[in-house]
């Protein structure tokens, strides 16, 4: 393993924030394993997951740190969010004090992640309709007043869970085509891996999708 | 970037947490989530000596927490994680296996007891390897008395 080429050609650092019990660990199961995790024990400290996925293309390895969402943890786990790539803020629909926390999450991920992180807000739950204590309309205002993808996604079901951690991604490879994410910069959390096919620079990237809206995916 | 048992902690982190212990033991005694936030840095430092320390500091808090206290799994895990970094591969899973006692079934001890156990067989084959090297090099010194006696 180690020396040869690797079947990817990046790494996405991401970070799973977020309450307790908003079902942090479940979408992340649900997501590199594609199966619901039914009474899942709260995470200790920090959890790590892993998938390649594939953007416009490229194969890229995402690394995913999940957080405990125990307030006790809370202090250490901020040391994970520097050089993150991607912020997942999750909330539990049946639950208001999950949502009415997110400004609390969302100021922890902005003042220790970098400007050019993406964060996506999911309302995760979304089979429990029946339950629901926040509108969909109500967390969409709040995610374009803060400039943040949004979804509602149940990790139960599977709905939407693939389509926030891909869209992440996308948003993170526009970033580098378009020369705005410093592949660089000590924390961008992005790393550049050498492919079987040749290491084809980042420049020759650049130059074959110029313009990032010719990505066809 | 990294898993479990290979993520470091960075240095200001550390010293932060480092800084919150050593005031609060000033004025007496340091609260049980300062010594486990400290621990936690610790057990994830590049030092082994640090790993050390963080492993003491956890035996401490596991000693004086009953069962029935939840935060005795979360001692129990970073004690795991510490002997592993330590390489003290028994003790390790020793922990986990206390932690699967409380929470029979538990996937994150259980992907840790992996872990540790592909670590431990990774060890031992690079341990296998420079044995085997050792008795290379013994034959070839053998093999260079002789051709010196020889002459």
């Amino acid at each position: 393993m180690s020396g040869g080429p690797y079947n990817y050609s990046y790494i996405f650092k991401y970070i799973i924030i977020g309450d307790m019990g908003v079902g942090k660990s479940c979408l992340l199961h649900q997501f590199t394993e594609k199966k619901f995790m039914a009474d899942c024990p709260h995470t200790i400290g920090v959890e790590f997951g892993t998938r390649i996925i594939e953007v416009c293309g490229q194969k890229i390895k995402l690394q995913i740190w999940d957080t405990a969402g125990q307030e006790r943890f809370r202090a250490v786990t901020r040391s994970y969010y520097r050089g993150a790539a991607g912020a997942l803020i999750i909330y539990d629909i049946t639950r208001r004090s999950t949502y009415n926390h997110l400004s609390s999450w969302l100021t922890d991920a902005r003042n220790l992640t970098n400007p050019n992180t993406v964060i996506f807000l999911i309302g995760n739950k979304s089979d429990l309709d029946g339950q629901r204590d926040v509108t969909y309309e109500e967390a969409k205002k709040f995610a374009d007043e803060n400039g943040l993808k949004f979804v509602e996604a149940s990790a139960k079901t599977g709905e939407n869970v693939e389509e926030a951690f891909l869209e992440t991604a996308k948003k993170i490879y526009e970033s580098i085509q378009d020369g705005s994410l410093d592949l660089n910069a000590a924390e961008s959390g992005v790393q550049k891996k050498p492919t079987a096919n040749g290491a084809r620079s980042l420049s020759a990237d650049n130059a074959e999708g110029r313009n990032p809206s010719s990505c066809s995916c | 970037m990294a898993d479990t048992l290979t993520d470091f902690v960075s240095e200001d982190y550390l010293q932060e947490f480092e800084g919150k212990y050593n005031a609060e033991k000033q004025n007496g005694v340091p609260s049980d989530d300062t010594t486990f936030h400290y621990a936690w840095c610790l057990v994830r430092s590049k030092l082994l000596t640090d790993v050390r320390k963080g492993v003491m500091f956890l035996e401490q808090l596991v000693k004086k927490t009953s069962v029935e206290q939840h935060h005795k799994r979360d001692y129990l895990y970073y004690l795991a994680v510490g002997n592993a970094r330590l390489k003290e591969y028994a003790t390790a899973l020793k922990y986990i296996k206390s932690l699967l006692q409380l929470e029979p079934g538990n996937r994150q001890a259980q992907e840790l007891e992996k872990a540790i156990k592909k670590s431990m067989e990774s060890d031992a084959i690079k341990g296998v390897a420079i044995a085997g090297g050792g008795v290379l090099l013994a034959g070839a010194l053998v093999g260079l008395g002789m051709s010196l006696l020889k002459k």
